[in-house]
Order: C-alpha cells, then sequence, then structure tokens
C-alpha cells in the first residue's frame, strides 16, 4: 500500500518522500502516482526527496521507470532536493539517470512545471 | 545513546547482526549502517556511501539467496575508526568473482551496477564465494587527528 501522500496543486501532483521506503512500499508509490495521473489528468509531477538520505540503484531505477512511465502518459515528472552526499553517490555508483529532470528546490521545479504548462498553452 | 570512548588498544566495541529475510531488514541494515557512521563522526558524504553499499549487498542477499545476514563491527584505536560490516548468504554463489565486479554485468534482474558499484563506495571490500556461502566485508574507516 501506498504510504506516501500526492498532493494535487494547479494540475500538478507533488510528492514528498519524506520516510525511507522499502521496495515494495517504492512500488506501491509508483503505482499509486500512475494512478492519481491518469485519474485527475495531471501535466506534472513533482518528487521532493530532500529528506531521503539513501538512493541505491533500486530507488534510483524506481524513479527513473516512473518518468518514462508518466511521459507514456503524457505528462512530466521533475525529481528535487537530492541531497549532496546522494548525488555523489550515485555518480559514483555509476549511475546514470538522464531520463530524471531535476532542481534544486520544490519552488523551482514548480515555477518550471507551471512555466512550461502556459508555453505549451500558448502554443 | 552513550558513546563509548576509544580504548588504547585495539578492541572490537561494537557488534550487531541483523537478519535479511525481508526488504524492510535491508531499510533497517542500511539505516544501522548510516547510524553507526554518524555515531563516530564520519562525514554525511561517508555515511550516505556506507549506507547505500550496504543497502545494494544486502539487496543482492535477497535477489540470489532467500536469506542471510548483516554484522557491524566496530573497531577503535588510538589512530583510526573502522566500521565493518559483513554481508552473508546461502545462496548458490558467484561463480566469477572478477565478472561480477565489472560494470554492467548482472546475473539477475538488476542494473548491473549493485556489485562493483557498492565496491567503489567503501574504502575496504573483499569477496569470497562457494556454492551455499557467499560473504562479503566492507569496511570504511576514519583517521583521527
Amino acid at each position: 500500500m501506498n504510504i506516501i501522500p500526492i498532493l494535487c496543486l494547479q494540475s500538478n501532483l507533488i510528492a514528498s518522500i519524506q520516510t525511507e521506503l522499502t521496495d515494495e512500499q517504492a512500488l506501491a508509490f509508483q503505482s499509486a502516482l500512475l494512478e492519481k495521473n491518469h485519474k485527475l489528468n495531471t501535466r506534472g509531477i513533482i518528487i521532493d526527496v530532500s529528506m531521503l538520505d539513501v538512493i541505491d540503484s533500486y530507488m534510483a531505477k524506481v524513479l527513473s521507470d516512473l518518468t518514462i512511465m508518466v511521459k507514456l502518459q503524457g505528462a512530466k515528472v521533475v525529481l528535487c532536493g537530492v541531497q549532496p552526499a546522494v548525488a555523489s553517490t550515485l555518480v559514483d555508483m555509476g549511475m546514470r539517470l538522464n531520463s530524471l529532470e531535476t532542481f534544486l528546490s520544490l519552488d523551482h521545479a514548480f515555477a518550471y512545471l507551471t512555466k512550461e504548462q502556459a508555453r505549451n498553452m500558448d502554443e | 545513546m552513550m558513546i563509548p570512548q576509544a580504548p588504547k588498544d585495539l578492541d572490537n566495541i561494537f557488534e550487531e547482526t541483523i537478519a535479511i529475510k525481508t526488504t524492510q531488514d535491508i531499510v533497517n541494515a542500511r539505516q544501522k549502517g548510516r547510524d553507526l557512521a554518524q555515531r563516530y563522526a564520519f562525514s554525511k558524504s561517508e555515511q550516505t556511501r556506507f549506507a547505500t553499499a550496504i543497502s545494494e549487498l544486502t539487496r543482492n542477499v535477497l535477489t540470489y539467496a532467500t536469506a542471510g545476514q548483516c554484522s557491524f563491527t566496530v573497531t577503535c584505536t588510538n589512530k583510526k575508526d573502522t566500521i565493518s560490516a559483513r554481508i552473508m548468504d546461502n545462496g548458490p554463489g558467484i561463480s566469477d568473482l572478477e565478472l561480477a565486479l565489472q560494470d554492467g554485468y548482472s546475473g539477475g534482474k538488476g542494473l548491473g551496477l549493485g556489485l562493483p558499484g557498492a565496491k567503489r563506495l567503501v574504502h575496504t571490500f573483499e569477496m569470497s564465494s562457494s556454492p551455499g556461502l557467499t560473504i562479503i566485508d566492507i569496511s570504511i574507516c576514519r583517521q583521527k587527528r
């Protein structure tokens, strides 16, 4: 069962991972986001990982898979708040998360998504 | 929690074993590793690297064997503190250790980064494997001024 609250703000979903997830909880979170994205017809998803001390290869795979899945649904996932130690660990591990778009803070991520969505509306 | 004083001679001052049976145990083991690194004043980066290495290695236990264990040992001398973790399992073993340590090689469903990735995150990494018993020893150490 998914234990991460998912909020909706101006047709964007926001989820902050505040606790360490087991593999099953990570997968449940992934499918809960896909379901909610489908139901609410959202355009962007922001995942805040600023409280996560550890992102191992499994969690990294769950997040990058999610990005591709959500892209298939026609929306976009952005990540924010990757801790400095987590960033260097991921690189040293050899993890290349090219599919993930990341921002320093929730503020930046939200500003980026709303700006991009406004531009798409104009076109 | 009381912080043990470093004794003058080599001494094992902390030992704990966590059985690895479910994915919750992976979370517990890596939290224990991070807590220990934090308690012995390792940097934030070392804490995360050690915890991530434990996460990768204990996940291998569940992927390739049915159960195993992760034991922590802290050794303090007046020159340095060392935190070691020994991850053991009863799985089929790794037939080619060199191949298993190559980036991108995977015997299972992962990204193939677990073993080589974990090796880069710690200071020492030793592995021995035979059918029915795989032992991986990792450690991080910190010199005292």
